[in-house]
């Protein structure tokens, strides 16, 4: 019997050993597929990568090109062209609206960013480069959310301690975004060799550059913010004097795609998976009807021409395509490398341009006017050719580029002050053609309601009710989980506050 | 040696009382060898008597050549002579089915009459009557409260089990039970991996690469009991809030060796085609477009003086293919055969069956086969200690399972469904390459839409499962009234994919492919002391304690490559990029539990439990949780005498369970980035220009996770009339699952997707009804009818209040699974504008219908299931059939949205030449006021395209899901067995007809079958039918033969 009761205590004893033991058991919830701790570095690439992408993509760039018929949907009739109706005709699919907002503010994203800013900043040795660098590259960002959405959330976005941020108007979030640069301007230190250089696929590390482009995107914001708000044009007028903009195409903010499988330019790869590679999309009337006349020399980068074709001819808008008649966008252009650009050297110059011949915080001056927006549009050739992988034609368009440009028309020459800024104001549309939302946006400010740069006109087939003027709220992303947010369903059609 | 001395004398008092009064010993059981507990045994003419412990055990001091009349309620009594025997084992036989020994939670046998909660059991006839290649099917209409979805016909398709309705919000298995196979839970993951992101054609978004539970052989299984509500399961704990599978494998039976021998050989043929108008061609608006792959083209009959290009270029006359779908399905054949050796003895028994599972599917090159061998061996190694282990292992081999649903080039249904009606598939068949170039004939010019015969011959897959699962069992009895037990387990796998897709296929000219290796393993030890006593002549107790050990471990490395630079070669070594990544996860679960029970004079049955669960998911502070739970039956018919009753019980059960969450949710981390999304395109991958990238957590981590908990009570009655001919159980039961571990959608402004917290609950309410009767009774034939009913009302409650809607699951074109409060789990999506009379509202401009986004379209599930059995016996004949209904709840379907919008459903051939005045109302401008719509559609095409663009409401393709169906026939005829009685080698042979899911007889959604779902069995949504691959009806016989 003895033995019995032993072997009842012994098991007793096993289990008393494994219940002793248990907690070590149980510590096994330390993930081993990710990292407790991170170079900032390694945040800034994931956010470049998806924010590019975002931009090149089926959720911003082709429904942006569209509404803004940049870029023409055409008819059915033919199984290469995106068909109608389309974004074009303002039919946005929804999960564009909720996957633009999360690519600007969630964990890949606006969210990352904040994370860099913190933890570069509660370093022991404070890296301020790459606080400052993702500070830049945050308010490209939200930028973009804002003339995409309107008001938006910033002073509460990505806070631990406020669950349902508050959207600030659109005038606020400008503001901030100028304070944010200017902090991000004085915070970086040329001579601090703490700085993302290896994963900057902007500039490599170049701080000078970095703070150019705080400087331009900054007279971007004002250029957007004065005709709503004239008190910006003296600060237009100081931030010329000030200068320190991005002040030649070296200094072009922009990705490139490595162009090889799982690193394309979205746009191509939209080609490459749906349609042989071929473009989707005709040319846009509005283009060609200014292009055509001056023989643009980026008439041949943007576009491919059928051979049987003698002239550039843009379908209209829901248009049938004819393969034999309607040009497309060129597929040597929008290639599997062709870099995503986000600012340039002759944005800055049409900034500079239009504030001359408006008068903008500082002194109307036309000749100066005529010549800064002369060297934009020659700026704007090579740059457009340099993204063309078609040598020789880049070539050609390069070559022609000075010559091009001394052609146009002196400021001067035109009627009214007006139609001369409408002028600088269709090159500089033509020049960000190829970029949705930032061609959208110069439509957008160009003027007000009726008379914007191209005047385009409400597409066949799109609802009565006015032209496409922002992205509505996302209902998923945001709408339905923040009872911050606004409560009215604000319309594709409504007006945002920059916009006039 | 005093010892020895010792034992020597005692022998001889023991030899002594031999000659006088013998103490026999023996074990009762039943049939299937499973022990009848409780059973009294009496020495016939005297009162003396003993009952049998919880093994069946018992041990009496007799005379010799006494009598024992062993009893047990439900069982038939029996006498046995006592002669010179010292040990003697019987077996007694059911009397009904209340008198049978269920298979409970960790293993534990009971008397169903002693159980205070409702569970079912299925016999392996059942199971094998007519055969489903996943066993999980076989459950389908047969228990009520138990809802089966198998989600496409791919041959070992998964299925989905819920019971009792869905009681998550989120849940890595989807709600449903775990799998117990001889006490060993098991893994039925049914894993899905991503790949690139988006479009990515080698992605396996949508292919059905099956449910774990898949791999059980259904030749093997002797019993599948199912445990429904918390009370049953409460011992398993946290694992089991879902409710138990509890399948017992076969064992030998007493006896000389017998082999068994069964073959069957079935046919599939897809259940049902989409209906097309066979009127119009391909193009637009009337006019004849080969770019165009759809039916909006002219009319055949009035163009045949024209002759247009098809696929090849050539020019022909246009004709319509009406069987160009049904066509390229083929019929699938299934060979199910089986071999099993058993035998038995009283010192131990085993069983070894191999069972050979050979399927193709409807589609060509489409297989599936699943090998397993199955050993379960006991052997009783002194009269205090046994042993008992079974093994399995399972190698299954699918190859060519189709991708399904949307945005891949690849996917078959999304080809083939969509074909022009002027294509002959033949002709696409016998044409889809260039001879002389090799490259692809595509559907188009444009090479938009791929061969589907390129698909199949180039864009191959295969998935490779190896599988080995068993557990090994030690009983020790150190007393009488004693047992000490343990149970190790482990179920470990090994599964391999491929998916290639050859350069020049139309979406991935430059062709690419993946591979991936899924390694799971589940450890589990169970150790148990089981006390018996009898405290009085009409009390017993029974009381266990007892620890458990699991431990799920999961580890996957997975390569995709891209950019091939020769043909065919799928090496990596061949690839302009590969991305390769490796996760792995671990999770551990330590468990204490006891039971009590208390039986009194076999009529009243009491039992509480208790468990605590430490999981090493949660925070430290709250990975301790204990859970209670009581249950009681109470015979009542043992108290009263009458001829109409001749059984009632009724029983009650209240548990309270806990449970934990996935592994790694409360710290915050960063992870590595494989690939960044861009819509349409294949977005990039890492590294990207040689440099990595990292992000924060799409979840915000919670430090302060609480375990979830789940509150469940039932109560219900058997009822036995007129000798068992009537018999009707009936269940009331009610689940409050609080505390939900969520990952709540938050506002993407915080920088996060989601937040993990705790919040919600989920009610479920419900009956369920089993009713059967034997119809007719002769001597000759018998005619039963089982009808089973159940129905769950579901409501969701303590959502905080500023979630007004709860996302569980998306898919495409905004579609999603929501909770919202009060309300059961909706369908949800842009639904048709209405004006406050219930009017569509009609936009002005183009007569089309106006859509609102974000609506709720109905019910995910349905008001209520019943099965239907008959089952008639004519002298050897056999012949049952299982009608299954579901009423109520919604579907989406993307393959009807899309049949209408390219024009090719036969409804869109109807007024095709004129213009439509949708019936619905537009506001008047001037007056601000609706006023009937008078504004033309412009085309039927335009009026169909409703039904497919961005902006159409995902209402116009919300059916009713409702259906009945023929779900199983099966037809068997035992051969007499005096044709057998001359010779000794053939002891019995049976020849069968069986067919499964012959018949949708009643469905309210047109063109599909109403079962397929798009959301794998690990999602908690349903409801989305999107180019799934058809199901199957299956059709064919069976011989078995014993030896």
């Amino acid at each position: 019997m003895k033995i019995k009761y032993l072997k009842i205590v012994s098991v007793l004893i096993l289990v008393t050993t494994l219940s002793t033991s248990c907690k070590k058991y149980l510590d096994v919830n330390r993930n081993p597929n990710v990292a407790e701790v991170v170079d900032p570095k390694l945040l800034f690439s994931t956010t470049t990568i998806q924010y590019v992408n975002l931009r090149a993509s089926g959720d911003l760039w082709v429904p942006m090109s569209l509404v803004s018929q940049a870029v023409a949907s055409n008819g059915n009739t033919d199984g290469t062209v995106w068909g109608t109706p389309s974004e074009e005709q303002y039919d946005v699919n929804a999960l564009s609206l909720g996957n633009t907002w999360r690519y600007l503010y969630a964990s890949t994203s606006g969210g990352n960013l904040k994370e860099m800013i913190r933890l570069s900043e509660s370093a022991p040795v404070k890296n301020n480069n790459a606080a400052a660098q993702a500070k830049v590259l945050l308010s490209f960002m939200i930028y973009d959310a804002t003339v995409i959405y309107g008001d938006v959330p910033f002073t509460e976005a990505w806070r631990a301690d406020v669950s349902y941020p508050k959207f600030d108007t659109q005038q606020s979030v400008f503001d901030n975004l100028i304070k944010l640069l200017d902090e991000a301007y004085t915070q970086f230190d040329e001579a601090s060799p703490l700085k993302v250089s290896d994963y900057d696929l902007f500039y490599q590390g170049n701080i000078a550059k970095w703070k150019a482009v705080a400087r331009s995107l900054k007279l971007r914001i004002l250029m957007t913010m004065v005709d709503k708000d004239p008190s910006k044009a003296a600060a237009i007028g100081q931030a010329l004097t000030a200068g320190g903009f991005i002040s030649s195409p070296a200094g072009n903010f922009q990705v490139a795609y490595p162009g090889i499988a799982g690193r394309y330019n979205p746009k191509w790869g939209l080609y490459n998976l749906y349609n042989s590679g071929q473009s989707f999309f005709g040319a846009s009337k509005w283009a060609l009807n200014f292009m055509n006349p001056i023989n643009d020399p980026r008439r041949a980068i943007y576009f491919e021409k059928p051979a049987t074709a003698a002239n550039y001819v843009a379908p209209e808008p829901a248009q049938d395509i004819d393969p034999a008649v309607h040009s497309r966008i060129n597929r040597n252009f929008q290639h599997s490398g062709q870099p995503e650009v986000l600012f340039t050297y002759q944005e800055v110059l049409f900034y500079q341009a239009e504030a001359y011949a408006r008068g903008l915080g500082v002194t109307t001056d036309l000749t100066m006017a005529t010549t800064l927006y002369k060297k934009a549009v020659e700026e704007s050739v090579k740059h457009i050719a340099s993204q063309s992988k078609d040598v020789a034609a880049a070539a050609t368009a390069t070559a022609a580029a000075a010559s091009f440009a001394a052609s146009l028309p002196a400021l001067s020459t035109f009627a009214t002050n007006r139609e001369a800024v409408k002028y600088i104001h269709y090159h500089h549309w033509i020049d960000k053609m190829d970029r949705g939302i930032d061609v959208f946006t110069q439509w957008r400010r160009s003027g007000p309601e009726g008379d914007e740069v191209p005047a385009i006109t409400l597409p066949p087939g799109a609802p009565a009710g006015g032209l496409f003027r922002r992205y509505e709220y996302p209902i998923t992303n945001e709408i339905s989980a923040n009872p911050n947010a606004p409560k009215d369903k604000i319309l594709y059609n409504v007006k945002m506050w920059f916009d006039l | 040696m005093k010892k020895l001395q010792l034992l020597g004398l005692f022998c001889l008092f023991a030899l002594v009382a031999f000659a006088q009064n013998r103490t026999i010993t023996g074990k009762i059981t039943n049939p299937d060898g499973i022990p009848v507990s409780f059973a009294s045994v009496t020495v016939k003419g005297t009162t003396k008597g003993v009952s049998s412990d919880v093994n069946g055990n018992f041990s009496i001091d007799v005379a010799r050549n006494s009598i024992l009349l062993i009893t047990a309620a439900g069982y038939q009594n029996i006498e046995v002579n006592v002669g010179d025997q010292t040990v003697i084992n019987s077996m007694l036989t059911a009397e009904n089915t209340l008198g049978e020994v269920v298979v409970t939670a960790l293993g534990i046998s009971k008397a169903q009459k002693s159980l205070g909660y409702s569970t079912t059991t299925l016999k392996s006839d059942e199971i094998t009557k007519a055969r489903e290649s996943n066993v999980v099917n076989s459950l389908a209409g047969k228990v009520a409260g138990v809802r089966i979805t198998s989600q496409s016909g791919t041959p070992g398709g998964s299925s989905k089990i819920i019971i009792r309705g869905q009681s998550s919000f989120s849940d890595a298995s989807g709600g449903q039970p775990i799998f117990v196979i001889d006490g060993l839970p098991v893994d039925n993951q049914s894993q899905q991996l991503a790949t690139a992101p988006s479009a990515v054609p080698q992605g396996t978004a949508g292919v059905d690469f099956g449910n774990r539970a898949g791999d059980i052989n259904s030749d093997d299984i002797e019993s599948i009991n199912v445990l429904k509500g918390a009370a049953a399961t409460a011992l398993y704990g946290a694992r089991a809030k879902n409710g138990a599978i509890i399948i017992t494998t076969k064992r030998g039976k007493k006896g000389a060796a017998t082999v068994r021998f069964n073959s069957s050989v079935r046919m599939d043929k897809a259940l049902r085609l989409p209906d097309y108008q066979n009127e119009y061609a391909q193009g637009n608006y009337g006019v004849y477009a080969l770019n165009s792959v759809n039916g909006w083209g002219p009319k055949i009959s009035e163009v045949q003086d024209l002759t247009f290009p098809n696929f090849m270029n050539q020019q022909v006359k246009l004709q319509a293919y009406p069987d160009n779908v049904k066509d390229f399905y083929k019929t699938g054949m299934n060979y199910i055969n089986s071999l099993a050796v058993e035998a038995g003895g009283d010192a131990g028994d085993f069983r070894l069956g191999y069972t050979n599972n050979a399927q193709s599917g409807i589609v060509e090159k489409q297989s599936y086969l699943r090998n397993s061998i199955n050993l379960n061996a006991g052997r009783t190694i002194s009269p205090k200690f046994d042993v008992r282990t079974t093994l399995n292992y399972v190698s299954t081999v699918g190859k060519n399972r189709p991708i399904q649903s949307s945005n891949n080039s690849s996917s078959l249904t999304q080809i083939i469904h969509f074909l022009p009606r002027t294509v002959d598939v033949h002709a696409l068949k016998d044409n889809y390459f260039d001879p002389v170039t090799g490259q692809q004939i595509t559907l188009t010019p444009a090479k938009t839409g791929n061969n589907p015969y390129w698909v199949i011959n180039n864009n191959t897959s295969v998935n490779n499962t190896e599988r080995i699962y068993g557990n090994l069992v030690l009983n020790f009895k150190p007393l009488a009234w004693l047992t000490i037990s343990n149970n190790f387990g482990t179920d470990v796998y090994n599964e391999f994919r491929k998916l290639v897709v050859r350069p020049g296929t139309a979406g991935a000219l430059q062709g690419s492919f993946f591979q991936a290796n899924l390694f799971n393993r589940v450890l589990n030890n169970d150790f148990m002391i089981t006390a018996d006593k009898k405290i009085t002549p009409d009390l017993s107790v029974r009381a266990l304690v007892g620890g458990n050990l699991y431990e799920t471990y999961y580890r996957r490395d997975q390569s995709d490559a891209q950019q091939l630079t020769v043909d065919q070669l799928y090496a990596f070594t061949n690839a302009a990029s590969v991305t390769t990544t490796n996760i792995s996860n671990k999770k551990r679960i330590v468990g204490a539990f006891g039971e009590i029970g208390l039986s009194y004079k076999n009529y009243l049955f009491l039992s509480a439990t208790g468990r605590n669960d430490w999981s090493s998911t949660l925070p430290v502070e709250n990975r301790s949780y204990f859970y209670p739970s009581v249950n009681t039956s109470f015979v009542f018919s043992e108290l009263i005498q009458s001829t109409v009753l001749s059984f009632g019980k009724f029983r009650a059960s209240w548990a309270n369970v806990g449970s934990d969450t996935d592994p790694y949710q409360l710290a915050f981390n960063y992870t590595p980035v494989s690939q960044l999304f861009a819509q349409y395109s294949q977005g990039s991958q890492f590294p990207f220009n040689g440099l990595l990238g990292f992000q924060i957590p799409l979840t915000l981590p919670n430090a302060q996770l609480k375990p979830q908990n789940q509150v469940s009570w039932e109560f219900g009655t058997d009822l036995r009339f007129f000798k068992d001919r009537i018999r009707l159980d009936f269940t009331y039961y009610n689940t409050k699952t609080t505390d939900q571990i969520i990952a709540l959608a938050v506002p993407n402004s915080t920088g996060f997707s989601t937040k993990r917290i705790n919040a919600g609950s989920i009610k479920n309410e419900g009956i369920e009804v089993a009713l059967g009767a034997k119809v007719l009774g002769t001597k000759d034939f018998t005619w039963n009818i089982d009808v089973n009913f159940s129905k769950n009302t579901q409501k969701i409650v303590d959502l905080p209040a500023e979630i007004v809607t709860y996302q569980i699951a998306s898919a495409y074109n905004g579609l999603q699974v929501k909770a919202r409060n009060g309300e059961q789990l909706g369908l949800w999506g842009s639904a048709y504008e209405r004006d406050p009379d219930g009017n569509f509202v009609i936009n002005s401009n183009s007569g089309l219908r106006r859509t609102v986004t974000d609506q709720r379209l109905g019910n995910l599930y349905p008001d209520w299931m019943m099965g239907i059995s008959n089952g008639f016996m004519y002298k050897g004949f056999n012949l049952s059939f299982l009608v299954d209904i579901r009423q109520g709840g919604v579907m989406y379907s993307g393959t009807i949205a899309a049949l209408r919008s390219t024009g090719l459903a036969k409804e869109t051939a109807v007024n095709r030449e004129n213009n439509v005045i949708d019936k619905g109302v537009i506001l008047d401008p001037v007056t601000n006021k609706y006023i009937p719509n008078t504004v033309p559609v412009q085309s039927m095409q335009d009026y169909w395209g409703q039904y497919g663009s961005n902006s159409a409401a995902t209402e116009a393709a919300v059916f009713d899901a409702s259906y009945v169906k023929l779900r199983e026939v099966a037809l068997s005829y035992n051969l007499p067995s005096s044709l057998f009685s001359k010779q000794k080698f053939i002891k019995g042979v049976s020849l069968g007809l069986e067919g499964r899911n012959l018949w949708l007889i009643d469905a309210k959604i047109p063109h599909i079958d109403p079962e397929v779902n798009l959301f794998g069995t690990g999602s908690i949504g349903e409801g989305v039918e999107f180019y799934n691959m058809p199901s199957t009806r299956s059709f064919g016989f069976n011989v078995r033969a014993t030896f």
